[in-house]
């Protein structure tokens, strides 16, 4: 069980890279993978294919998502993790998009992300925002278990 | 949301002095949103589904971001958020749990039916302070909210 990992889905490598910049400032930051498309994250998530040994790729305790994907979309992720049978299905998800649209807001909500934060136009403004991602989600919010079979509690 | 004013933050906790610390912390935070407390899940039902005194949206508007105990006297808090998330108007609401139960049950069966966060109650006043500085920064400041819905629009 690895709560201290994210997983980053972007294929944006401008993108990546002022993201992981910006983490990589913090004191402490939280390892980050990263994987370009939907159907990688699937796979990694499922623990299929290259990702099958889970020492070397540990389920993440994040999933940070992007919505505009090539092959599966972000939203197309998001939707098989929640109709996951297995605990897997709680993993946190935070949808970090250059969208702002109302449309895409609430679908990432219906299909059950947890947060949706909008991609800020300005380095500083990304800096604010892995501060604020990382001490929230990996030192205040307490994390779901995602090992074993799930209760009959589905949403 | 048409209206300018600032969005209101639900409350729903039964424990008169944890309301108290944490309405402190808010005002101390410089929160200005309004904080709506009620005090056991009928209410809150009550009040989300806009029922009797609560049918009045301007007075008593939808909040943007609920913080929920789940030990309540009535309804529990699970039991509120399993019937938001079939509501058409607020199953979209961020709720982040607010509890003194630390067990890995209730947090699984909270994220299973939809809870955005799960937070533990912190015993030292101090940390109440920071905590909910936090929720300020990220959920009221950071995250994007739903567009909340006013009437018939908001289709999936």
């Amino acid at each position: 069980m690895s709560d201290r990992l994210v997983l980053l889905v972007e294929d944006d490598p401008s993108d990546v890279r002022l993201i992981q910049r910006a983490f990589n400032k913090l004191q402490t930051s939280v390892p980050m993978t990263r994987l370009t498309n939907g159907d990688d994250a699937v796979a990694y998530l499922s623990g299929e294919g290259p990702y099958e040994n889970r020492v070397a790729h540990p389920l993440p305790g994040l999933l940070l998502l992007d919505i505009k994907l090539p092959r599966r979309s972000g939203f197309e992720v998001l939707d098989w993790l929640r109709k996951q049978k297995t605990a897997l299905r709680r993993l946190p998800v935070v949808m970090l998009t250059s969208s702002r649209h109302s449309a895409d807001v609430n679908r990432a909500y219906d299909l059950g992300a947890n947060s949706y934060l909008a991609k800020p136009e300005t380095p500083g403004e990304l800096d604010e925002l892995a501060s604020r991602f990382q001490s929230y989600w990996f030192s205040l919010n307490q994390p779901p278990e995602l090992h074993g079979n799930a209760g009959a509690t589905a949403r | 949301m048409a209206a300018p004013e600032l969005a209101t933050i639900l409350l729903v906790e039964d424990e008169i002095s944890d309301a108290t610390l944490l309405r402190r912390a808010f005002a101390s935070a410089h929160v200005l949103n309004p904080i709506v407390h009620l005090r056991n899940g009928d209410e809150a039902l009550g009040y989300l589904a806009g029922v009797g005194e609560y049918s009045d949206r301007r007075r008593h508007p939808l909040p943007a971001l609920i913080l929920l105990d789940l030990k309540l006297p009535g309804m529990t808090g699970l039991q509120l958020l399993q019937w938001m998330r079939t509501e058409r108007q607020l199953r979209r609401i961020p709720v982040v749990v607010l509890t003194l139960d630390e067990s890995p049950s209730s947090i699984n069966a909270a994220y299973d039916l939809g809870a955005n966060s799960y937070l533990v109650k912190p015993g030292d006043p101090a940390d109440v302070a920071l905590l909910v500085q936090s929720i300020q920064r990220y959920w009221m400041e950071l995250n994007q909210p739903p567009p909340l819905v006013m009437g018939a629009e908001g289709e999936a």
